[in-house]
């Protein structure tokens, strides 16, 4: 080999050699930019390669090598999308293979907030209905919530899924509390003016009624001519604080002919009738608990707290019930549903 | 120096008499300047689609033009044997390559100008409708059309990259081979990252497989970097400082791909 050609290869190596230290400065600035692709082609190539073979669908790697390869990541995801709505819309047993497609598009672009939010949404509301097993309705609450978790990973500077997420457990789970942490927490970021209604609304069915008060109080201080909110905090006032304050005291029996003014007035009264049925709990009579409990659940299909409420306080009294989606779920994620007033050991101590 | 212009300007001439490059060019133009009808394929994410296409078409079609350019600028001279012409002036096969290649990137850099401003066109046209702007806006939308020059001058020197080393491989391989070869090593640096990822020994790759996928993420081109659309899709400014590094980075392969292609070719026959 010539000596030029020698020294010329050296050079080459050298260069090589001397891109390194460039080459993790540039990789340092994209990580602390935000500049890498977000797309977790791990996570994909897993979908593919270990999912459901029965599920996977012609076509769609190559969309997904094609946006690998060729950088049009969002066009694919877009691709992919409309092929999701085929499926689902057509039935015929393709919903899987639609929700299948659905996950991997929120993987393929992670900050398209659309695909998680539709995602969950077949999952917590639309596959629910689906299916009568208490059990696999749990399961898919479980799988839509965890779904709007993921979706908040990927994108947490924007208020959207903090309130979808917040919505699914307040609308569906009936799980006030996490409804509330998940409001408060859309409420960091810009945000549309119902959010922080939604917060007090959360705290009033927990209930917490000084809270619930507290976030009306900053709606209309926000915007004095906020309807809604004066509307809540008046009924608040006028309904439910004397019951409230008189259960805090533990005068239960007062508390309960309080809340009965107002639940003899409006028997089907969904507020009125938890409040009474919360009331009853704190006073330890599980039975009138249950009973009003039972009325409520009765009265509104869709009173997903109340129905809970029947089954945990028919275990509890030996009444024979039958689980529901929320109770199972609940068991699901190990939290046990709260019989406290919350502050109320300050006032025992 | 004379001697290199000589041959870059020729290429550059003779360039913009090949018909198929310009109909890519003019494709890519039409895709670009109808990128706003695809925004509507992703709602509530209209106006990061019309980026998303935009840049996206400037890098793909321009990469096209490039691999197809590049591939062919020196074998077309020993093919018609102009090149012995040439070589017998007083051009040295040096002159000759980085001749050819700056004609080459003149091309391309000229196709890539008009993407460019037709992509400039149709967002500051779209942009305002697809997103309404509040008062507190006017600072992304700032940081927008600024990340949006820089995605267009980082895909300059990507583009630069990919010619230069089309015109490498066209020196060793034949037409086919080089156009394949130069795709190939296109794809895989675009996803550099990805074998990184698989060299990681977390994730249970082997001692033999951390030397060779940590090797192959060293020594190729990391076309990736040049990639910055998610930054403007996130509204998330880019510095200049980070502008630079890249282009330096690109600028060294560049550099390294150029030699090889001189070491190469001085040694072949023609």
């Amino acid at each position: 080999m010539k000596p030029y050609k020698i020294i010329g290869w050296l050079v080459v190596i050298g260069l090589i050699g001397a891109i390194c230290p460039l080459d993790r400065s540039v990789e340092y600035d994209r990580l602390v930019l935000g500049l890498q692709q977000p797309t977790p082609w791990f996570q994909i190539a897993a979908r593919e390669g270990g999912g459901d073979k029965e599920l996977a669908i012609t076509g769609v790697t190559g969309v997904i090598v094609g946006a690998a390869l060729g950088g049009f990541r969002e066009v694919a995801a877009s691709m992919l999308w409309m092929k999701t709505h085929e499926y689902w819309h057509k039935g015929e047993g393709l919903q899987a293979k639609a929700l299948w497609i659905m996950r991997l598009v929120t993987l393929l672009d992670p900050h398209w907030l659309e695909p998680w939010r539709i995602t969950a949404w077949h999952l917590a509301y639309n596959l629910y209905v689906e299916t009568d097993d208490p059990a696999m309705r749990a399961k898919y609450l479980q799988m839509g919530v965890d779904c709007l978790k993921e979706g908040v990973s990927w994108n947490p500077d924007r208020y959207d899924l903090y309130l979808e997420l917040g919505w699914t457990y307040f609308d569906k789970v009936e799980d006030f509390e996490e409804a509330n942490k998940w409001f408060r927490a859309a409420m960091r970021y810009p945000h549309p003016d119902y959010v922080d209604r939604l917060v007090g609304h959360a705290y009033e069915r927990m209930p917490d009624i000084p809270q619930a008060l507290d976030a009306y109080d900053y709606c209309l201080k926000r915007d004095p001519h906020d309807g809604t909110a004066k509307g809540a905090t008046l009924t608040i006032r006028e309904r439910y604080l004397r019951p409230w304050h008189l259960t805090e005291a533990g005068d239960y029996d007062a508390a309960l002919d309080a809340i009965n003014e107002y639940v003899l007035a409006q028997p089907r009264s969904t507020l009125g009738l938890h409040m009474k049925g919360y009331v009853a709990e704190q006073a330890g009579r599980l039975r009138l608990a249950y009973d009003t409990w039972k009325l409520a659940a009765d009265t509104s299909a869709l009173d997903f707290l109340a129905q809970r409420k029947v089954v945990e306080l028919g275990h509890q009294l030996g009444i024979p019930v039958e689980d529901t989606a929320q109770y199972l779920y609940m068991q699901r994620v190990g939290k046990e549903m709260k019989v406290t007033v919350p502050g109320r050991e300050k006032l025992e101590h | 120096m004379r001697p290199i212009f000589r041959v870059a300007r020729a290429t550059f001439h003779e360039a913009w008499r090949r018909r198929f490059l310009n109909g890519i060019l003019v494709f890519a133009i039409l895709i670009i300047g109808s990128s706003w009808v695809f925004a509507y394929l992703q709602p509530g994410a209209e106006l990061q689609m019309v980026i998303d296409i935009g840049l996206g078409s400037i890098r793909f079609f321009g990469m096209l033009i490039a691999v197809f350019l590049g591939t062919r600028l020196i074998p077309d001279e020993i093919e018609r044997r102009t090149i012995h012409t040439i070589l017998a002036k007083p051009v040295s096969r040096a002159q000759f390559v980085f001749g050819k290649f700056l004609g080459g990137a003149g091309t391309v850099a000229a196709n890539l100008l008009l993407m460019g401003i037709a992509f400039y066109i149709v967002f500051a046209i779209k942009a305002p409708q697809l997103q309404a702007q509040k008062p507190e806006d006017a600072l992304i939308f700032a940081a927008m059309y600024s990340n949006i020059a820089k995605a267009i001058l980082l895909s300059f020197f990507e583009i630069f990259l990919v010619l230069g080393i089309a015109v490498v491989a066209s020196t060793l391989f034949s037409w086919v081979l080089s156009v394949i070869f130069t795709f190939v090593i296109y794809f895989v640096g675009q996803m550099s990252d990805f074998f990184q990822q698989l060299a990681d020994p977390e994730r249970g790759a082997s001692k033999a497989a951390q030397i060779l996928l940590g090797t192959i993420y060293r020594i190729l081109p990391h076309f990736e970097i040049f990639d910055i659309r998610e930054a403007i899709l996130q509204g998330t400014y880019t510095p200049w400082t980070t502008i630079l590094r890249i282009i330096g980075q690109g600028v060294a392969y560049l550099v390294v791909v150029l030699l090889i292609g001189y070491l190469v070719f001085n040694e072949r026959e023609v």
